[in-house]
C-alpha cells in the first residue's frame, strides 16, 4: 500500500477541492464510527446498569408482588424500608461501618505517613533494616493470618469490639510505601529551609510535609475507607453479635431471615449500599486520580 | 510531640537569620548545644543521630505492625504444628508436620486451591479483555464518559454482600430476572448456583459485573496518556484502526495491562465472599476457595493448628504467584 | 503521585463540593452519633467492651420460612407475658454458618443467652465447653424436669448423664400428600387418608399413579445445594434396613455397603430411570412444585406444613412409609434450647434464661402447628395436640425417631451430612454411579474419622 510519502510530489497536493471532499467524508466516515462505538458503549453501559435497577425496582414492591416479577411496580411502596429500619438491625450496622473504617482510614492514614517520613527524611542505623522489615507487610496478605488473630484477640477479650476489626487494618505496608514514594519526590529544600528556621521533625511532618500530601493522604484514605467498609471475612469472625455488626456481616449473617420476602432482601441489600454510593458520587474525581495514578506510577 | 520552637512559621526561611539559634532545642538535637553552627546541624543530618526521633515516628506504626502482623504470621506458623484447637486453650498437642502432611494428601484441601486457580482463571482475562474494549470504546465518546465511568464503577464501590444479595436474587430459580431472560431466549432454565458445572461461571460472571469498573478505569487513564501523534503518523502511514490497536495502543498499554493482571490475579486467588454468601461453598463444594476450606476448618470444625498449616500452604502460592509476576515486570521494566 | 500535586484542569466551583462534602460529613458524624444516642449501649458495647443491655434475653434461632412465623409469634406471645423484660432475637442462616457463629460468639464472650441447637449437633457444643449444664434444681425451680419430656428426645441428649439441652420438639421426616391427585389415583382410604404403602414398589407405584392421574411429577424433594433432604431420605430407608453409618463418636465408619447400594440404586430408580422425583430441583423448588400442585407426594421435614397451608394446597401428611420394612425408623433430629456458657452468669440471669425456656415449651400449641411434634409431654398428650391434624398423625415418628450419628464432625447441617447428602444427592440427579458415591463417601469420611477430635 503506498503511501502519501511515496507519491511524486506534483500528486501529493490533492486540489483544494479534493482535499476539503476528502477531509468531510473521512470525517464523516469517523464521526459514524465514533458514534457506533458510543452507542455499543451505551447499550453495554445499561446494561450494567441492570442489576442495580432491578434490585430497587424489586425494593419498592411489597413482597407478595415479587414472585410475579415484572419492571412495571403494581403498588410502590416502601414498606420494605419501613420493616427493615424500625426491625433490622441496620442502624447499628450503619453505625459500625462508618466508625470502624473512619478510624481504620485515620489510623492507617496517621501511622503509615508518620513512619515512612521517617524512612524518607530521616537518617538512622538500621534504616534499611526497617524498610526490609516493613517490605516483608506487603507479601503477606491479611487473610492467611485469620487463624491466629483470632486467637489472639481472643485472648486479650477483645472480640466484638469495634477494636477487633480496626487495629488489625492500621498497620499497613502498602501504604507506607506510597507515603514514602510521595515524600521521596518532595524537594528537600523545603526540609532545610524549614529546619534553618529552627523547626524540628514533628513541625517539618505536620507543617511542611503532610500539607502538600494531600493527594497521596486522599488516596489512602479514600482507599483504606472503602476496603475497610466492604471487608467481611475479618469482621464476619469477629463481630458476631448482630448489634455490633458492619454492614456487610449484617447482610451476610441474617441473609437466610427474609427467605422469600424478596422485596425486604433487596431493600437491605440498597440500604447497605447506600453510603458508598453515596462516598463515590462525592468523591468520583479523587477516586479516579487515585486510581488512575496508581495505574501510572504501576 | 510539642515542638519548641518559638520563632514563626516554619518553612519560610527568614533572611535574617543566618543560623540556628543554640538556645532552642529541637527533637534532633541530643547534644550538648555548645558550638552548634550550621555546619554541625549538616553533620547532624548524616550521622545516624536521628535515632530517637526516628523511633517516635515509627513506633505507631510498628508497634501496630509487630503486633497484629509480624506477631500473628510467626504464631500462625508456630501453632501449625500443634493439633491446636479453637475451643481449647494453649497450643495443644504437639503434630510435628502431620498438619502439613494432611493437607497435602487431602483431596478437599486440593481441590479448594484448584476452585480458586479456576476461578483465577475464569475471571482474569475477561476482566482484562472487556474492560480495555470498553475503554477503547468510551475513549471516543468525551462529554459522555462520566456516563459510563459511573455505569461500570459503580457496581465496584458496592460490598460484597450487597453485590451477592442481588445476584442471588438474578438468579433465583423461576423468579431470578436472569433465569427468566434464558428461558425467553429459549434456553432450559439454568440452575445458575445450584449446578455445580455452572455455579463457578455464574459467580464468575458476577465478579466481573462486580469489578471491570476498576479495570476500566485504569484503562481509560492509561488510553489518555498515548500521545495523539502517534496516532496521526500512523494513519498518515495508512494505518487501519485495528493496527492501530495492535501496534499502538496494546504496546504503550503493557505496563496497565501487566499492573491489571496482577492485580486481578492476586485478588482472585483471595475470593472468599461470592463463595460463601451465594454458594456456601457449594454445590456439593464446587466452589469452595482456598481461603473458605481454611475458614470451615478453622473456625467450623476448630481445627486452628490445622487451619495454620493450610493457610501457610495457601501463603507460599500466593507468594510464588507474587514472585513470578516480579520476575517478569523485572525483565520488562529493569527500572522497577 | 510523585511531587506536589497539578493543578485541576477543570476547576469546578470549590465552594459547593466542599459543602457539600461537609453536609455530607456531618450527616454521617449524625448518623454516626444518633445511632450512637439511640443505640448508646451498641457503640459503648462496640468501643469499651461495655455489656450490651443488661437485663435482656438475647435469643438466637436458626428458623426461617414456616417455622420463622411461628417462632416470632412463639416470641411475641413471651414478650406479651414478660413486658418488662427486653427479647432480643436474631435469626442466623440454617446449618454451619449458624453454629459457626454461635461458637465464635461464645468464645467471643458476648453469645446470646439462649440459642436454639439441634440434638445432634449440641453434643460437639458441651464437648467443646461451650455450654452450661442444666442442674435439676435449677430446672425444677422454673418448672422443668426430665420426666416431662418425650423420653427418646431426651435420653439422646444427655452427656455423661448430664443435661445440657432442652428438647422443644422432635422433627421427623414424613411424607406430604396432595389429596386430590391422590383420590384420583384411587389412594386414599374411606377416610380420606392414605392407604398404608409398604415396601418398595408399593411406593414407585404410588408416585406413578399419581402421575397418571395428572400430575407433573410422582413426588419432590430437594436435591440441588440442599444435602440435608438427600441424607433424611437416605437415611430413614437405610435405618429400615437397620445399617449404621458411624461408630464411636465418629471415629470408626460402619457404613453397610450393600445395604448402602441397595437404597441408592432404590432413590435412583425413582429419579433417573422412572423419571418420578425430579433429579435437579433444590429445596425451594421441591416446595414449589408440590404447593402449586404440581406433584403429588413430598417429602420433607415437618415444618413446610405452614407453606403448604398458605398455598392452599389440598394436602395431608403421614409418617413415611416403611419402604424397607423391618423395625420401622424414620430420620429425624430434635430443636433444643440450649444456655451457651456466659461469662457472667449469675441465678437472676440464668432464672431470666430458664423461664424463657419454659415459655417456649408452654407455647407448643404453636409449636405443633407448624408440624413439630412437641416433645413437652404435658402438651403431647394433651387432648388439644391429638385434635391437632395432620399434625398428630405423625406423632409415633418420634418415638421411632433416628438421630445423625454422633461424632464432632456429625449432626444437621454437618459436614458429615454435607459429605454423605451431597454424595446421594449426586447419585439421584444422575451425576454419579451407586458405587461411585459409596467409594466417595468412604474416603471422605475416612479423612473426618482419622482427624483427632478438636473438642
Amino acid at each position: 500500500m503506498t503511501t502519501i510519502a511515496d507519491k511524486p510530489a506534483a500528486d501529493r497536493e490533492l486540489s483544494a477541492e479534493q482535499a476539503r471532499r476528502y477531509a468531510t467524508s473521512a470525517d464523516r466516515r469517523l464521526k459514524l464510527f465514533n458514534r457506533t462505538c458510543i452507542g455499543v458503549l451505551i447499550a453495554f453501559a445499561l446494561l450494567w446498569l441492570v442489576p442495580l435497577a432491578w434490585a430497587v425496582d424489586t425494593s419498592l414492591k411489597p413482597n407478595g408482588e415479587t414472585t410475579n416479577p415484572t419492571w412495571k411496580i403494581m403498588e410502590p411502596t416502601l414498606a420494605s424500608y419501613r420493616t427493615l429500619l424500625d426491625q433490622g438491625d441496620i442502624i447499628n450496622w450503619y453505625a459500625a461501618s462508618i466508625i470502624t473504617s473512619t478510624l481504620s482510614a485515620l489510623g492507617t492514614v496517621v501511622t503509615a505517613s508518620l513512619a515512612a517520613f521517617a524512612l524518607s527524611r530521616m537518617r538512622f542505623r538500621y534504616r534499611w533494616l526497617v524498610f526490609w522489615f516493613v517490605l516483608i507487610g506487603i507479601m503477606i496478605p491479611n487473610q492467611v493470618l485469620i487463624v491466629p488473630q483470632f486467637r489472639e484477640l481472643a485472648a486479650v477479650n477483645l472480640l466484638n469490639t469495634y477494636w477487633a476489626v480496626i487495629l488489625p487494618q492500621i498497620p499497613t505496608a502498602i501504604a507506607v510505601f506510597i507515603f514514602k514514594q510521595f515524600f521521596d519526590g518532595l524537594p528537600k529544600d523545603l526540609d532545610e529551609a524549614a529546619r534553618i528556621d529552627g523547626a524540628g521533625f514533628w513541625r517539618i511532618y505536620s507543617r511542611v510535609v503532610m500539607p502538600l500530601a494531600r493527594p497521596a493522604v486522599s488516596a489512602v484514605a479514600i482507599f483504606t475507607f472503602v476496603w475497610s467498609w466492604n471487608a467481611l471475612l475479618w469482621p464476619l469472625l469477629v463481630l458476631t453479635n448482630p448489634k455490633l455488626m458492619t454492614i456487610p456481616v449484617g447482610l451476610a449473617t441474617v441473609q437466610g431471615t427474609y427467605g422469600v420476602r424478596y422485596a425486604d432482601t433487596m431493600a437491605s441489600a440498597i440500604l447497605g449500599a447506600i453510603p458508598l454510593v453515596l462516598v463515590f458520587l462525592l468523591f468520583q474525581r479523587r477516586i479516579v486520580e487515585g486510581i488512575a495514578g496508581t495505574g501510572l506510577k504501576g | 510531640m510539642a515542638s519548641t520552637e518559638t520563632t514563626g512559621t516554619a518553612g519560610i526561611a527568614r533572611p535574617e537569620r543566618a543560623a540556628p539559634t543554640t538556645t532552642q532545642p529541637t527533637l534532633d538535637d541530643t547534644r550538648p548545644p555548645a558550638h552548634r553552627t550550621a555546619m554541625t546541624v549538616e553533620r547532624d543530618a548524616g550521622l545516624p543521630g536521628h535515632g530517637r526521633p526516628a523511633m517516635l515516628f515509627l513506633a505507631p506504626f510498628v508497634v501496630l505492625y509487630v503486633l497484629f502482623i509480624i506477631g500473628p504470621a510467626i504464631y500462625g506458623l508456630v501453632m501449625s504444628f500443634f493439633d491446636t484447637s479453637l475451643v481449647k486453650s494453649g497450643l495443644g498437642d504437639f503434630a510435628g508436620l502431620a498438619n502439613y502432611a494432611e493437607a497435602i494428601s487431602s483431596r478437599d484441601f486440593w481441590s479448594s486451591l484448584w476452585h480458586t486457580i479456576w476461578f483465577t482463571i475464569l475471571t482474569t482475562p475477561p476482566l482484562v479483555i472487556v474492560s480495555f474494549f470498553f475503554a477503547l470504546l468510551a475513549e471516543r465518546a468525551r462529554r459522555a464518559r462520566w456516563f459510563f465511568r459511573l455505569a461500570f464503577f459503580l457496581p465496584y464501590v458496592l460490598p460484597s454482600a450487597v453485590v451477592a444479595l442481588i445476584w442471588i436474587w438474578l438468579y433465583t430459580p423461576v423468579l431470578g430476572l436472569f433465569t427468566r431472560w434464558a428461558v425467553k431466549l429459549g434456553f432450559t432454565e439454568p440452575n445458575w448456583l445450584g449446578d455445580p458445572n455452572l455455579a463457578m461461571f455464574s459467580l464468575a460472571l458476577t465478579t466481573l459485573w462486580w469489578t471491570l469498573g476498576f479495570n476500566f478505569v485504569l484503562y481509560l487513564a492509561g488510553l489518555q496518556d498515548i500521545p495523539r501523534d502517534l496516532y496521526e503518523a500512523s494513519s498518515i502511514d495508512g494505518a487501519g484502526p485495528w493496527q492501530q490497536i495492535w501496534r499502538i495502543t496494546v504496546p504503550m498499554l503493557r505496563r496497565t495491562t501487566m499492573l491489571v493482571v496482577v492485580l486481578q490475579v492476586i485478588a482472585s486467588l483471595k475470593v472468599f465472599d461470592q463463595m460463601y454468601i451465594m454458594t456456601q461453598g457449594g454445590p456439593n463444594f464446587a466452589t469452595r476457595s482456598a481461603l473458605q476450606y481454611i475458614y470451615d476448618v478453622g473456625f467450623t470444625d476448630f481445627r486452628t493448628g490445622y487451619a495454620a498449616a493450610a493457610s501457610t500452604l495457601f501463603f507460599l502460592v500466593v507468594l510464588a504467584v507474587s514472585a513470578v509476576w516480579l520476575v517478569l515486570a523485572r525483565r520488562q521494566e529493569p527500572e522497577l | 503521585m510523585n511531587g506536589p500535586p497539578n493543578p485541576s484542569p477543570h476547576p469546578r466551583p470549590a465552594l459547593s463540593r466542599r459543602s457539600l462534602l461537609r453536609a455530607s460529613l456531618l450527616g454521617a458524624g449524625a448518623v454516626a452519633f444518633g445511632a450512637a444516642g439511640a443505640g448508646c449501649s451498641e457503640v459503648g458495647a462496640g468501643l469499651a467492651n461495655s455489656e450490651l443491655d443488661p437485663g435482656t434475653v438475647s435469643y438466637w434461632n436458626l428458623f426461617g420460612g414456616g417455622d420463622g412465623v411461628r417462632m416470632q409469634q412463639m416470641e411475641d406471645g413471651y414478650r406479651k407475658e414478660n413486658p418488662s423484660i427486653n427479647l432480643d432475637a436474631v435469626t442466623l442462616s440454617w446449618g454451619n454458618p449458624y453454629y459457626t457463629k454461635l461458637s465464635l460468639a461464645t468464645l467471643g464472650d458476648q453469645p446470646p443467652n439462649v440459642a436454639v441447637s439441634h440434638l445432634t449437633r449440641m453434643k460437639t457444643l458441651v464437648q467443646a465447653g461451650l455450654l452450661q449444664e442444666l442442674k435439676p434444681e435449677d430446672l425444677a425451680r422454673n418448672g422443668m424436669s426430665a420426666d416431662k419430656f418425650n423420653k427418646r428426645a431426651w435420653d439422646a441428649g444427655l452427656v455423661d448423664g448430664k443435661a445440657y439441652a432442652i428438647p422443644l420438639d422432635t422433627h421427623p421426616f414424613v411424607l406430604f400428600y396432595n389429596t386430590k391427585l391422590c383420590e384420583a389415583a384411587g389412594l386414599l382410604d374411606s377416610g380420606g387418608n392414605l392407604k398404608k404403602i409398604e415396601g418398595p414398589d408399593a411406593f414407585a407405584d404410588a408416585l406413578q399413579k399419581v402421575k397418571q392421574a395428572g400430575a407433573q411429577f410422582g413426588a419432590t424433594h430437594g436435591i440441588n445445594s440442599d444435602p440435608a433432604s438427600p441424607w433424611r431420605f437416605f437415611q430413614t430407608m437405610y435405618s429400615q434396613l437397620g445399617g449404621e453409618v458411624l461408630a464411636d463418636d465418629g471415629t470408626r465408619i460402619v457404613l453397610d455397603d450393600a445395604k448402602a447400594k441397595q437404597v441408592l440404586d432404590y432413590m435412583r430408580s425413582l429419579t433417573v430411570e422412572k423419571g418420578l422425583i425430579p433429579g435437579a430441583v433444590d429445596y425451594q423448588g421441591a416446595v414449589a412444585l408440590f404447593a402449586s400442585g404440581a406433584a403429588g407426594f413430598h417429602l420433607n421435614g415437618e415444618w413446610e406444613i405452614t407453606t403448604m397451608q398458605t398455598a392452599k394446597t389440598p394436602f395431608s401428611m403421614t409418617l413415611v412409609p416403611n419402604i424397607f420394612g423391618g423395625t420401622y425408623a424414620v430420620q429425624a433430629d430434635s430443636h433444643t434450647l440450649v444456655l451457651p456458657v456466659q461469662p457472667d452468669q449469675d441465678r437472676a440471669k440464668l432464672d431470666r434464661s430458664l423461664a424463657f425456656v419454659k415459655s417456649m415449651l408452654d407455647q407448643s400449641l404453636t409449636w405443633a402447628e407448624g408440624g413439630h411434634v412437641p416433645a413437652w409431654q404435658p402438651f403431647a398428650t394433651s387432648e388439644a395436640y391429638k385434635k391437632l391434624t395432620p399434625q398428630s398423625n405423625y406423632a409415633a415418628a418420634a418415638d421411632a425417631a433416628v438421630y445423625d450419628p454422633p461424632g464432632w464432625y456429625s449432626g444437621s447441617g454437618s459436614n458429615f451430612e454435607n459429605v454423605m447428602g451431597s454424595s446421594i444427592g449426586a447419585v439421584e440427579a444422575g451425576l454419579i454411579s451407586s458405587d461411585d458415591a459409596i467409594a466417595q463417601i468412604h474416603s471422605k469420611l475416612s479423612a473426618f474419622a482419622k482427624t483427632a477430635p478438636p473438642v
